[in-house]
């Protein structure tokens, strides 16, 4: 069975090593891509060109997206009767307080930072999948 | 001359006398007519009242009776002069005598002689004036001048007082000195010559109010104006108004005080308070600059994180990947890159955490500097080990400080005595003293390589570094947070070493509340 992940990122050379990251540490899961906010609550309530696209298991979301941005699609999720129950995990360069503590007030379910070293980033890639993955219990998928 | 003549002549004379007994009758003064010998010839109602005599009782008595002194006296012709020569001198000019009633009080008046022809020889008018109630006033007034005077002699400044027409009726000894100019020759003077403007320009009364009113409104104000001196010097002086009643009309009392020191002393007030401002304002720029390079360096620190990510990743994407299978030039430009591009990711997480140490609000609570010098160890164990350095300490105190910012500031100073360590077991031991006040004294001591007392300054500046990459890493940054941790916290930072010879840093940092 396919673990469907959904990235919120607008920059693609980051996208690219995300890719590659999760393809090192799990063949299984399919990383869909949104490069914006709005295109992201596109894909999760099946709008426009994402008619067909699958619910995610989990969500990875950037805060600095153009459009509408990761505080906006997180505050959007959570409101949400279907989707607030999808595990969303802030995954961001930035580290400051403010957004560590706002991102918590909008009921994120974690919040990690990109390390610069890409090693260090795939040990966090492989962290996010064995936790949400393998060692998380969640509902159903509808 | 036949009687018919004679009687017309006295008919004449009669008609005469009755026509001046009226004129005298109708004068405001008591009127006395004198011939030549001195004997009262006429007088009218006034002087009967005012002597206290019936006509009938002067009529041909010696004027010596009313007037014992000063009046006959004037009638009498002498060598070098006749009766009449002697009565013009005194024509129209008031002469101040003595008056004596019948019952011998007696009382000053004035008298005004005019001469009479008459067929009697020359008969003299009197007009005499009871003058009792204006000598007392005069009395008064004079009593009050030289009050005045005195008043005007004990003012510590200089006085001057002037008429309504602009000229020095008064002065004191003060205003004498002040101008350098004597009494005589100031008096009756114009007060311009002395305050050339802005004073006598006051005294003027223009349309819409009296000089009263002008002058009401200078009132106890001081007033800014130069002064001249005899010499043609000037000075600054401020004078100060008040009008004073007389009966010669208002005059105006000038208090004039020599500001020349007080001018100084202002200009001089005004410099410091000037150059005060100026520095104020060079600090609150300074610290202005210091807050936005702060924020500045944060801010590109942080958003030069997400490129430096990419770039780090691929180039160590592509060494992991094609390490070996390219050519060796290419092995080479990416270990380069890597390189590089982690030089760069340190920089800016020093930067960062720089930035950050001025940008969040101290925390100051009373820490155990031992607690934190401990976490400082244990932050640095893989160092240590890798060393086999020994960290050793004094009893430490409690002090007030941000927690979080003492680890870093012992974690940096204990890291870089591991890090600049000679062969041999390096050895970092921490102390603490009082320095006599509130606060304490911390040495970190080592026994490493040292540093040249020529860089002492230098190494606390933002990235610094006195070796090349190959013989230690780093930013330069480390040093640097130190002193701003430690300025933070209101201490100060120092160094003393000597190469070959091991380093001692200290700090201050203020006492805990809490006893050790």
């Amino acid at each position: 069975m396919g673990v469907e992940v959904l990235l919120v990122e607008d920059s693609p050379g980051d996208v690219r090593l995300t890719q590659e990251a999760f393809r090192e540490a799990d063949s299984r899961i399919r990383l869909h891509v949104a490069s914006d906010g709005l295109e992201a609550m596109e894909f999760l309530r099946r709008e426009g060109n994402f008619r067909d696209a699958p619910r995610p298991d989990f969500i990875l979301l950037d805060l600095n997206l153009p459009k509408m941005d990761g505080r906006e699609v997180l505050a959007c999720i959570k409101k949400d009767e279907g989707l607030k129950t999808i595990p969303t995990i802030i995954l961001t360069t930035s580290n400051s307080e403010a957004d560590i503590l706002k991102s918590y007030q909008l009921q994120a379910n974690c919040y990690l930072t990109k390390p610069v070293q890409l090693d260090e980033f795939e040990n966090v890639v492989k962290s996010i999948n064995d936790f949400w993955i393998t060692k998380v219990k969640l509902p159903h998928r509808r | 001359m036949n009687i018919v003549e004679l009687q017309e002549s006295e008919r004449h004379l009669a008609r005469m006398e009755a026509r001046y007994r009226g004129l005298l009758e109708a004068a405001p003064d008591a009127m006395v007519v004198v011939d030549p010998s001195g004997e009262i010839v006429l007088l009218n109602a006034q002087a009967e009242k005012q002597f206290g005599y019936s006509r009938d009782e002067l009529l041909g008595k010696k004027v010596t009776s009313i007037i014992p002194e000063g009046f006959a006296e004037r009638l009498v012709a002498d060598g070098t002069r006749s009766a009449a020569e002697a009565l013009a001198q005194q024509i129209g000019t008031g002469i101040e005598l003595v008056g004596r009633r019948k019952d011998g009080s007696e009382f000053p008046i004035e008298m005004m002689l005019s001469p009479l022809d008459s067929s009697e020889g020359i008969l003299v008018t009197a007009a005499i004036r009871d003058i009792a109630v204006r000598k007392d006033a005069e009395k008064h007034l004079v009593q009050m001048e030289a009050r005045y005077r005195g008043l005007l002699e004990a003012a510590p400044d200089a006085m001057v007082v002037v008429n309504q027409g602009g000229e020095i009726v008064l002065l004191n000894v003060q205003a004498e000195n002040q101008f350098g100019y004597r009494r005589d020759e100031l008096l009756g003077q114009k007060v311009t010559n002395i305050i050339p403007e802005g004073f006598a320009e006051r005294l003027i009364a223009d349309g819409t109010r009296t000089a009263a009113q002008a002058l009401a409104q200078q009132i106890s104000t001081g007033i800014e104006l130069s002064g001249r001196r005899k010499n043609g010097s000037e000075i600054p002086i401020e004078i100060m108004l008040s009008p004073l009643e007389t009966t010669e009309g208002i005059l105006i009392t000038a208090a004039i005080r020599n500001i020349t020191v007080r001018k100084a002393a202002d200009k001089h007030l005004a410099q410091v308070v000037d150059a005060e401002k100026r520095l104020a304002q060079m600090v609150e720029d300074l610290s202005r600059s210091n807050e936005e390079l702060e924020q500045f360096a944060y801010v590109a620190s942080h958003d030069l994180q997400e490129p430096l990510r990419i770039v780090a990743g691929y180039t160590q994407l592509l060494a992991k990947r094609y390490k070996g299978k390219l050519d060796s030039d290419a092995d080479e430009f990416i270990a380069y890159a890597v390189d590089g591009a982690n030089r760069m990711q340190h920089l800016i997480q020093d930067l960062l955490v720089y930035s950050r140490v001025g940008k969040r609000g101290l925390e100051l609570l009373d820490v155990s500097s031992d607690e934190c010098l401990h976490q400082a160890v244990i932050n640095l164990r893989v160092a240590i080990e890798e060393s086999s350095a020994e960290v050793t300490h004094d009893p430490l105190p409690m002090v007030m400080a941000d927690e979080m910012q003492l680890i870093q500031l012992f974690q940096n100073l204990v890291g870089n005595a591991i890090k600049y360590r000679r062969p041999g077991v390096p050895t970092v031991h921490v102390s603490a003293t009082r320095n006599g006040g509130a606060k304490w004294i911390f040495a970190v001591r080592d026994n490493g390589i040292g540093i040249d007392p020529q860089f002492f300054e230098r190494i606390f500046g933002m990235f610094q570094r006195l070796h090349k990459r190959e013989e230690f890493a780093g930013t330069g940054m480390g040093l640097a947070l130190c002193k701003k941790i430690v300025e933070r916290h209101g201490g100060s930072i120092s160094v003393e070493s000597e190469l070959g010879l091991g380093s001692t840093f200290r700090f201050t940092v203020t006492g805990g509340n809490n006893k050790l």
